[in-house]
């Protein structure tokens, strides 16, 4: 399998007054392509600065990041947009959705920044929604929707630019834990049908178990990885 | 992304905040309409500058008159013959000769009295060729003509006003003392035009006070028996308008310059003509010298070049070209003083568009973030916010330049109903080039105000998105 994403040797050290703090204390790991993968560690664990390394939205202090073949740790910020723009999709834990435009306009959205005209852009977004089974909200606006409505609006908004790599920061942290296993189900079986490489992070342990590989990550180190393809496997589960 | 998204997203953001759009836009049109304003009131001026030299002689006239023409400075007796510069037909031809000269026609003034009756006037004659005189733009009433060339005796054009100019001559009481016009009905009588002025005099004193009549005292004792020629001449031509119009030919007195010559040199035989030259020992210069000539140039631009070209010929020159310059100077800095007292309400309106894109940043972080995560380049998220900027500022423009157009009617409208100045003139006057100036102005200041609010929202940190409160 290709790797897709590819850390080597990670630091990343934030200054307090006087004293440093070691946010991420030498990581290494590899994801494959079309894997899912959560990083799981408590508030404070270097869990969410791992993932904004790998989005390019924070310089690492010393190591590698490879995404799809690129070294991104010297990238500038205008390489950085690029790449997100055309390889990364996001999914936020506050939804983050644009409060003066409505679902559909919300998806279609990344596509305008890609220079895609409207007519086509709203088509696919269009399909999105179908595919996030929104159907009849595509006209509402964020404040019209549920926290769950809101998370696939999101959703729908990570897939339409048909990303490679996916990321998603607690997906779920805002919504109730009923709508977290429809929303994780939902993003679940989306990677799995369309083959999308997705990490995850989050502090709930039994979300995790949705995805394929697990990383725990305690004090910027990551202490064990969970391999729960091969523990299905073994259970003889279907998928 | 394309124009077309960046429009609709910039428009969109300022259509969310619709107050505080309309109260910023508001600050840029009073800026606007200030600074329009207040130009416009120093154009309105400097129009009716124009006129006012429009009806002095254009700007394209040239004056050109001889130096050291005059008796009295050849009496000086400093100067040497070379340094005289008479204007004869050569002069004239050398004029006509010159590069972009339309044309130039000599001019003879020669000092007149003109006796009606119990009624005298004094009057500068002026003497100017046929063409001349059919470019005279001159209105006359209705039952006059102007000279005509081949007529048998003197015709003379009256301005408007000469009338006036005519005194009872016992009493020395005139119109402005009496203020009733003489008794004198130009189109039916004819008056007595006198050229020699000194002539007329001394025989004035001879026959008013036998005491002084043997002793005249101005030394021309030879000449005090030639008796003040007084030639019948007809008034052919009043100017229009009566005693309230005041134009450039109101206090001239034209006639055709051929028969003034020929009645000058008539009169005059052997003698000196006064205005013209005469050598040390009091013979009359050789050639006949015109008083000036009246040049006009084929273009504006040319006019002070072609000054300059005749004075280094030894001319006296004088134009309004070089009155024209100093006033636009002055006009100028009257503009730009107005408009800098405009410009500082505009200066208060583009803090308030910069203080309103700050704000809009502020509100906007989270999602400034997440468009930025979406892929967004940093690029457009600058074009954005000065799109934005642009857009107040255009806004702001175009409204107050309507609003100044209407305050300019408005102004114009109140000025031409009191009367304060001319009828037809206007005091405020905003021309396609002003309004079009204005709005790149605005457009520039709200684009200037944004940019660093735009620069700022091109560097927050995509982190403030991810970041949960």
């Amino acid at each position: 399998m290709k790797k897709i994403i590819e850390i080597k040797n990670l630091y990343k050290l934030y200054r307090l007054g006087d004293t440093f703090v070691r946010a991420l204390d030498g990581v290494s790991l590899e994801v494959y392509e079309g894997e899912f993968c959560a990083i799981v560690g408590t508030s404070g664990s270097g869990k969410s600065t791992m993932l904004n390394m790998l989005a390019g939205l924070e310089k690492p202090t010393k190591g590698e990041i490879i995404i799809d073949g690129q070294h991104i740790e010297s990238m500038s910020e205008d390489q950085l947009v690029q790449l997100r723009r055309e390889k990364v999709g996001f999914i936020f834990q506050s939804f983050q959705l644009i409060g003066s435009m409505n679902a559909i306009e919300n998806v279609a959205l990344p596509l305008s920044f890609r220079g895609i005209p409207r007519a086509k852009r709203l088509q696919m977004a269009d399909k999105m929604l179908d595919l996030v089974k929104l159907h009849k909200q595509k006209e509402h606006f964020p404040n019209q929707m549920s926290g769950g409505q809101q998370q696939r609006v999101g959703v729908a908004r990570a897939l339409v630019v048909n990303p490679k790599i996916i990321f998603a920061d607690e997906p779920t942290g805002n919504l109730d834990s009923h709508t977290s296993e429809e929303v994780m189900q939902l993003m679940q079986n989306i990677v799995r049908n369309q083959k999308k490489t997705l990490i995850m992070v989050t502090h709930d342990n039994h979300l995790a178990e949705y995805a394929d590989r697990v990383f725990h990550i305690i004090d910027g180190k990551i202490v064990k990885i969970e391999d729960n393809k091969r523990k299905r496997e073994e259970r003889g589960e279907k998928e | 992304m394309r124009w077309s998204d960046l429009l609709r997203m910039s428009s969109s953001n300022l259509k969310r905040r619709k107050l505080r759009t309309f109260l910023t836009v508001l600050g840029v049109v009073i800026g606007t309409a200030s600074i329009v304003v207040m130009i416009s009131l120093g154009l309105g001026m400097q129009q009716s500058m124009y006129e006012q030299i429009e009806e002095s002689g254009g700007v394209n006239s040239i004056t050109v008159t001889g130096r050291f023409a005059g008796q009295e400075y050849y009496k000086d007796g400093s100067q040497d013959d070379t340094e005289m510069q008479y204007i004869t037909d050569d002069t004239v031809e050398m004029l006509r000769s010159l590069e972009h000269v339309k044309s130039a026609w000599p001019v003879v003034s020669a000092e007149a009295i003109l006796k009606k009756g119990n009624y005298i006037s004094y009057i500068q004659l002026q003497g100017i060729t046929e063409e001349a005189m059919q470019n005279l733009s001159m209105e006359l009433e209705p039952w006059g003509r102007y000279p005509e060339a081949n007529a048998t005796e003197l015709e003379l054009l009256f301005g408007n006003m000469i009338i006036t100019n005519f005194y009872e001559e016992k009493s020395g009481k005139g119109y402005y003392e009496s203020g009733e016009l003489p008794d004198i009905n130009l189109q039916q009588d004819k008056v007595f035009l006198i050229l020699d002025q000194q002539a007329y005099f001394s025989s004035q004193q001879n026959s008013m006070g036998d005491s002084m009549g043997g002793t005249s005292q101005d030394g021309n004792s030879g000449q005090s028996q030639r008796i003040a020629k007084k030639h019948s001449v007809k008034v052919c031509g009043v100017g229009a308008g009566g005693l309230d119009a005041y134009d450039m030919y109101s206090y001239s007195v034209y006639c055709n310059q051929e028969k003034l010559i020929e009645m000058l040199k008539k009169e005059f035989r052997g003698r000196v003509i006064p205005g013209q030259p005469s050598s040390k020992s009091g013979k009359p210069y050789e050639k006949f010298v015109y008083t000036s000539v009246d040049v006009q140039a084929d273009d504006i631009n040319e006019v002070e070049s072609l000054c300059t070209t005749i004075r280094e010929m030894g001319y006296d020159v004088t134009s309004n070209i070089e009155w024209l310059n100093s006033m636009k100077e002055q006009f100028a800095m009257i503009q730009a003083v107005l408009g800098g007292i405009g410009a500082v309400s505009l200066f208060v309106a583009a803090i308030g568009i910069a203080n309103t894109m700050m704000m809009s940043i502020y509100e906007r972080t989270k999602e400034i973030g997440v468009i930025k995560v979406l892929g967004c380049g940093l690029k457009n998220i600058k074009q954005m916010f000065l799109l934005e900027a642009a857009f107040i500022g255009f806004f702001g423009g175009l409204i107050g330049n309507i609003l100044s157009l209407l305050i300019s009617f408005g102004l114009n409208m109140v000025v031409s109903g009191s009367g304060m100045v001319g009828s037809g003139e206007r005091i405020s006057y905003i021309p396609v080039w002003l309004i079009l100036a204005s709005m790149a102005f605005a457009v520039f200041v709200g684009m200037a105000a944004g940019y660093f609010p735009a620069l700022r929202a091109m560097r927050l940190s995509p982190l403030a998105a991810i970041r949960n409160e």
